[in-house]
């Protein structure tokens, strides 16, 4: 889209706000979006901004929840079984499998790269016969839902480029988050949250690796499709309450005065900006109910508070922020993403994991079962993944107790659920060290370009120029990869 | 993608314009090659027929006047191989090609052949060829023009039809110019003097105080600041501390003392090289350091060693050139004539520092020198050139296994500055811009684009030649990208929208030759800031009236004709700054280690593994390019009005308009705070009379004093306020305790409660937050 063109679109939503300021009701929207300027492709009646022609055809998710893992789980030790490791215990990974030049100095000046296999059992579960560790349970009994991926490969070996490249498709700083491009092709479904939130979570297991606001930014699109952070502390947005001794009707008056006001103004200069402004006081003034009410789990019955576990009701963990999310998607909230850190396991696998899947094994089952319950999975496409992997070689000392892991970029495990995604099944293999990617590797453009597809996207042909070019979130790769869709 | 023309279409149709479009001139007047016909080659053809040699199709390029001319007969489209693929039925042998996603419609294939029939005028991009100061042309209206620039506005709009704005009302007009000159607003006593100033240059004395004041330089610090990329931590993962404030003092000092922008650019780029350097000069080059630097363990210093040059070359793009050359980095440029041959030539330039690629754990990285005591206030025995430490690596853990090395880390009172290694590093061709991928089978020397050298012979050998060669009245983008910054600055748009890209996919200069006057001007004045900012403000250009006509709204949403004032809602530090200021709890104090106001509860501790420790007292009340700035956690407040985030070099933020904005201003508490001392001055100060306070306070953030109308609705909403905490003390007690300041109990409290929510809302009117 060009900028006279969002400038269009702009003067279009600008008359909704100030029609509905003015108090001429909000009902207008649908038709106002439907005139000639659409006519080109029929849009979702309810959706406010967003590209014409976009979605380029018909979606299978109308929103995404993505369950970031932040720090880097170790896929040999969750979902990428290795049985015949065992054997191998203590032997050096062969350097024809893991050459040195592609070891983070972290670990690169090690005297040995001792193979360290899992601790942890494994057994295959649903139709499908996907193989979970055995600590997460919970998430197992879904097996049928999951499209599991054990052949995910990044190109970035350290936290900061790798996060930044799953969250923007560039390792270097710069580029629009995923939920950024979603909020500028298919705009909002909602009219009081904003349509992109962010929400972070601290693990039990170790202090976290830190996340950046970069991480929901907008980069260069324009900062409207920003996702909005929902704080783990204190007032979820960002000045949402009001000050203390001001109440609702006092903040009513107040408003009520200064669109008076601003309207007078409006009349004397004609600057269009100002009805645009006073709509969003009003539209804050909505947010100032509709975020409370939201983070309200007092209407949840005991028994859907009691299957996300009991850190439900703590604010800033987990589980708090799966069922948020669920609470998200019900009122139309487009991209929906969690971070949960701590999964950074240099040392100690053996009792650090265990306690990071205890923290989100049973949030994560639950939100899949509460979707389910709802008839909200099959349009809600989950994401649960990190920025890479972890080394099959022991980072520091190996021993029958405990071993560590170094960061691993060449393969790793994600998986989707719901939204158009394949359950049931596994895709992709590794070799047998879970080193490199053996059959059907998916670099992180093609799983960009992958969940575009799933919400109606060519990820070819939603781009924004800047600087000269026209940017998409998958640069210039990026393959739908078509067996992971149902 | 929808192309310009089209949406100038739609939005005009949209708009249900029913009178004849007056943006679009007569259909059949000469086609403008490089208004019209370039810009259309460039985003549908140059892909795959332009500068790039590596993905060049047919070996056709149409970014050069020769091999265009291979496939176009001039006067004679139907012959011509270009027009006829663009016209083909058959897809195969249709340009552009199906799968290229790019599309040209009916009306611009029209307009080529219309331009090929014409003789296919062929220029050479405007930006590359070096300003020519224009004659001014003849305009109708000589009673309206005050300076150059009005003539150039004017004949624009006359030959539109269309009459400029009158002239601001006085009261607009010294708040507008006040608020560009020095970031804050009119005191009333200011305001009051210039009421009453009838002299015939009074306006102009106004503008020679403002250009003289302290305030002057940090407001337009600021904006180089962000062009900077000007951050107080290093920008990966954990973020760790750096210390650059001192040259962040060198800006603010440089631009009150009217630097010449030669020289402001020359000592930031290499200070270090110039004969006999001052500590000064020295201190200038930090800008060449406030690229981000990793210093995330498991990192690999050769790939992040790159990265710190390829900033400093994008920066020199954008910032001084207004080129995307990191376009360049892993191919040659697909639009502007820039090889990645020329990028690596470039990047010899800034490859010759003694500095390594992994930073240490919190401060600065070498090379830096230690900053005397004295700062700002240095005598003239200490403003001579530092010699820095070597840089020194230490492996802290090899033991465990861990093979990165830091080097020694910089305290507060060090400053990264640049320095020349003895011996050059070779410099190679980066294949696909990958740090291990060197091209060796050429070492490069330093060197610029020869397309942007044709004015000048000699190729400049090193980083100080390069300064003298960007400053060289010869270069075609320094001035120009300069003195449009300063346009943007005040108009809210540049002349050329694309303040960060001159290049083939930039936008045209809605004015080309006021581009060129302020450009040839600007150098004519030896690069005096002062005096083309005073000359900007001086236009009556600049003078009119913000107001806006329906139909000129809809025409012209932009102000991209100027037939009126500038009005734009201000920028997060001076929305900031103005309510510190009318609330009188703004300090004055310059210079100095960042402060750390008010922040949001745990705003590091809950998403990182650092905390942020709040100041006391004054640096509460600091102006805001004094604030802190993390870059993995900016100010919240102050990106919610589209601050830069310091990431990279950015040139213009765009201005959003947003629910976010209206909840920061109604429930911050720097917000808050600030009403509660804005009510104690209206208080204190306004007079007796409710009217006469309330006229006082919509004066402190308008300037002007409120019509009979929005005095009704400022009591009226008094009255609602008082009502709310009339034997409410408990609530009025809550409100008052917003903020750190403790409130003058000798006020009373249902009085200051009411008075603070009317405050509240004067600093959310439209008008306080625009300037107008």
């Amino acid at each position: 889209m060009t900028p006279n063109q969002e400038h269009a679109l702009n003067i279009n939503r600008r008359y909704f706000f100030g029609k509905s300021a003015t108090g001429l009701g909000t009902l207008g929207l649908a038709s106002l979006m439907n005139t000639d300027l659409f006519a080109e492709k029929k849009q979702e009646p309810e959706r406010i901004g967003g590209l014409p022609g976009v979605p380029h055809f018909a979606a299978k998710a109308k929103r995404v929840i993505y369950l970031f893992q932040s720090g880097g789980p170790a896929q040999m030790d969750l979902y990428d079984y290795k049985p015949h490791l065992k054997d191998q215990f203590g032997k050096e990974v062969p350097k024809s499998v893991y050459p040195d030049d592609r070891k983070t100095t972290m670990s690169s000046a090690q005297a040995s790269f001792p193979v360290a296999p899992s601790k942890f059992k494994f057994s295959q579960h649903g139709e499908g016969g996907t193989w979970f560790t055995e600590i997460m349970p919970h998430l197992a009994k879904h097996a049928d839902d999951i499209c599991m991926i054990n052949s995910i490969y990044s190109e970035a070996i350290n936290h900061d480029p790798a996060i930044t490249f799953l969250q923007t498709g560039a390792i270097v700083p710069g580029r629009p988050s995923i939920g950024a491009w979603l909020s500028y092709g298919l705009g909002s479904m909602n009219e009081d949250l904003p349509t992109f939130v962010a929400m972070s979570s601290k693990g039990s297991s170790k202090q976290g690796q830190p996340l950046y606001d970069r991480l929901w930014g907008s980069g260069f699109l324009p900062a409207k499709h920003q996702g909005v952070k929902f704080r783990n502390q204190g007032n979820p947005v960002l000045d949402i309450y009001d000050p203390a001794g001001v109440d609702r009707e006092t903040r009513r008056a107040m408003l009520d005065h200064l669109a008076k006001l601003n309207q007078l103004k409006y009349e004397e200069t004609g600057d269009p900006e100002i009805q645009t402004r006073i709509a969003q006081y009003e539209l804050a003034y909505r947010m100032q109910t509709s975020v409370p009410e939201l983070l309200d789990f007092t209407q949840e019955t005991k028994q859907s508070l009691e299957m996300y576990g009991p850190d439900v009701n703590r604010q800033g963990s987990y589980a708090y922020n799966c069922l948020t999310a669920r609470r998200l998607a019900e009122r139309g909230v487009r991209f929906i993403q969690l971070f949960h850190q701590g999964w950074d396991h240099h040392g100690n696998v053996v009792n650090l994991l265990p306690k990071q899947c205890k923290d989100t094994d049973q949030p994560t089952a639950a939100l899949i079962a509460d979707l389910k319950q709802r008839g909200m999975l099959d349009d809600t496409l989950i994401i649960w993944g990190g920025e890479f992997g972890r080394t099959i070689y022991s980072q520091g000392k190996l021993t029958e107790k405990s071993y560590g892991r170094d960061h691993h970029p060449s393969c790793f495990s994600m998986w989707m659920a719901g939204g158009g995604a394949q359950g049931g099944m596994t895709y992709g293999k590794t070799d047998d060290y879970s080193v490199n990617v053996a059959e059907d590797g998916v670099h992180i453009h093609d799983l960009h370009a992958t969940i575009l597809h799933l919400l109606g996207i060519n990820h070819k042909r939603l781009t924004y120029p800047y600087q000269g070019r026209s940017f998409r979130l998958t640069d210039v790769h990026g393959k739908v990869v078509k067996p992971l869709l149902a | 993608m929808m192309k310009p023309i089209m949406a100038v279409r739609l939005l005009l149709s949209f708009a249900l314009l029913a009178s004849a479009s007056l943006l679009n001139a007569a259909e059949d007047a000469k086609v403008d090659f490089g208004k019209d016909i370039r810009p259309l080659l460039s985003e549908n053809c140059f892909h795959c027929h332009g500068p790039d040699e590596a993905t060049r199709e047919a070996d056709l390029r149409l970014d050069t006047a020769e091999s265009t001319l291979s496939v176009i007969q001039p006067g004679n489209s139907a012959e011509s191989e270009l027009i006829k693929r663009l016209f083909a039925e058959d897809p195969d042998e249709r340009m552009p090609p199906e799968d290229s996603e790019k599309h040209l419609n009916d009306e611009q294939r029209q307009l080529i052949k219309q331009w090929v029939a014409q003789g296919a005028d062929y220029q050479q991009h405007w930006a590359f060829v070096p300003p020519v100061k224009p004659k001014l042309p003849v305009v109708k209206n000589k009673a309206w023009i005050r300076n150059p620039i009005d003539h150039l506005v004017l004949s624009q709009l006359e030959s539109k039809k269309i009459s400029p704005s009158a002239a601001a009302d006085r009261t607009i007009l010294i708040r507008r110019a006040t608020f560009d000159l020095t970031g804050l607003p009119p005191t009333t006593t200011e305001i009051q003097q210039f009421l009453a100033d009838d002299s015939d240059n009074a306006y102009e004395k106004l503008i020679d105080r403002l250009l003289a004041s302290n305030q002057y330089g940090e407001h337009q610090a600021t904006s180089w600041l962000e062009v900077s990329r000007y951050a107080d931590t290093d920008g990966y993962q954990n973020d760790r501390y750096r210390y650059m404030h001192v040259w962040r003092d060198w800006v603010i000092m440089s631009l009150n003392e009217n630097k010449p922008y030669d020289e402001f650019l020359i000592e930031q780029l290499a200070g270090d090289m110039l004969p006999s350097a001052s500590l000064k000069q020295q201190i200038a080059t930090g800008f060449c350091r406030n690229h981000r630097i990793n210093s995330e363990d498991g990192s690999i210093a050769a790939e992040w060693h790159v990265e710190n040059i390829v900033d400093r070359v994008d920066t020199l793009g954008t910032a001084i050139l207004g080129l995307t050359i990191g376009c360049a980095r892993c191919h040659d440029h697909k639009y502007d004539p820039i090889t990645q041959k020329d990028y690596y030539s470039l990047y010899a330039y800034f490859n010759n520092v003694p500095e390594w690629g992994v930073g240490p754990n919190n401060g600065n990285s070498p090379p830096f020198i230690d900053v005397p005591k004295s700062w700002p206030n240095i005598s003239p025995e200490e403003d001579k050139l530092i010699e820095p430490d070597p840089l020194v690596l230490t492996n802290a853990r090899k033991e465990a296994g861990n093979g990165l090395q830091r080097p020694q880390a910089g305290s507060k009172t060090t400053l990264m500055v640049m320095k020349e290694m003895d011996e050059p590093r070779d410099t190679y061709v980066l294949q696909r811009g990958q740090y291990n991928m060197p091209d060796k089978s050429e070492k490069l020397s330093p060197g610029v684009p020869n397309s942007l050298n044709s004015a000048m012979a000699k190729q400049p050998s090193n980083r100080l030649e390069l300064g003298h060669w960007l400053t060289d009245p010869a270069n075609p983008l320094t001035a120009r990208v300069a003195v449009n910054r300063y346009w943007q600055q005040f108009f809210g748009v540049g002349i050329v929208k694309t303040s960060e890209n001159f290049g083939s996919q930039g936008e045209m200069p809605s004015h080309p030759k006021l581009l060129d006057y302020l450009a040839t001007h600007f150098i004519e004045l030896n690069w005096d800031v002062k005096a083309i900012h005073k000359e900007i403000l001086m236009s009556a250009t600049y003078r009119q009236s913000s107001n806006v006509s329906k139909k000129m709204s809809q025409l012209d949403p932009e102000n991209r004709l100027l037939a009126r004032g500038p009005r734009f809602r201000m920028s997060a530090f001076m929305l900031r700054d103005q309510a510190l200021a009318v609330s009188g709890t703004l300090s004055d104090t310059m210079y100095g280690e960042s402060a750390k106001p008010y922040m949001p509860p745990n705003i590091w501790k809950a998403i990182s593994n650092n905390k942020y420790v709040q100041d006391k007292g004054e640096n509460l009340y600091r102006r805001s390019l004094y604030t802190y700035w993390r870059r993995t956690i900016p100010p919240p407040s102050m990106m919610n009005f589209n601050a830069a985030a310091r990431e990279v070099c950015v040139t213009r933020t765009e201005l959003t308009n947003t629910p976010l904005q209206a909840l920061t201003l109604m429930n911050n508490k720097t917000f808050v705070e600030a009403a509660r001392f804005l009510a104690e001055r209206i208080l204190n100060e306004g007079g007796k009379t409710e009217t006469e306070r309330l006229t006082y306070g919509f004066q402190l953030v308008t300037a002007r004093q409120p019509t009979a109308a929005e005095l009704k609705l400022l009591i009226s909403s008094l009255d609602s306020f008082s009502k709310k905490y009339e034997n409410n003390d408990v609530d009025a007690e809550k409100l008052l305790k917003t903020g750190e300041k403790p409130r003058n109990q000798s006020i009373n409290l249902t009085q200051h409660a009411a008075y603070t929510m009317l405050a509240s809302l004067l600093l959310n009117l439209d008008e306080t937050i625009n300037k107008n």
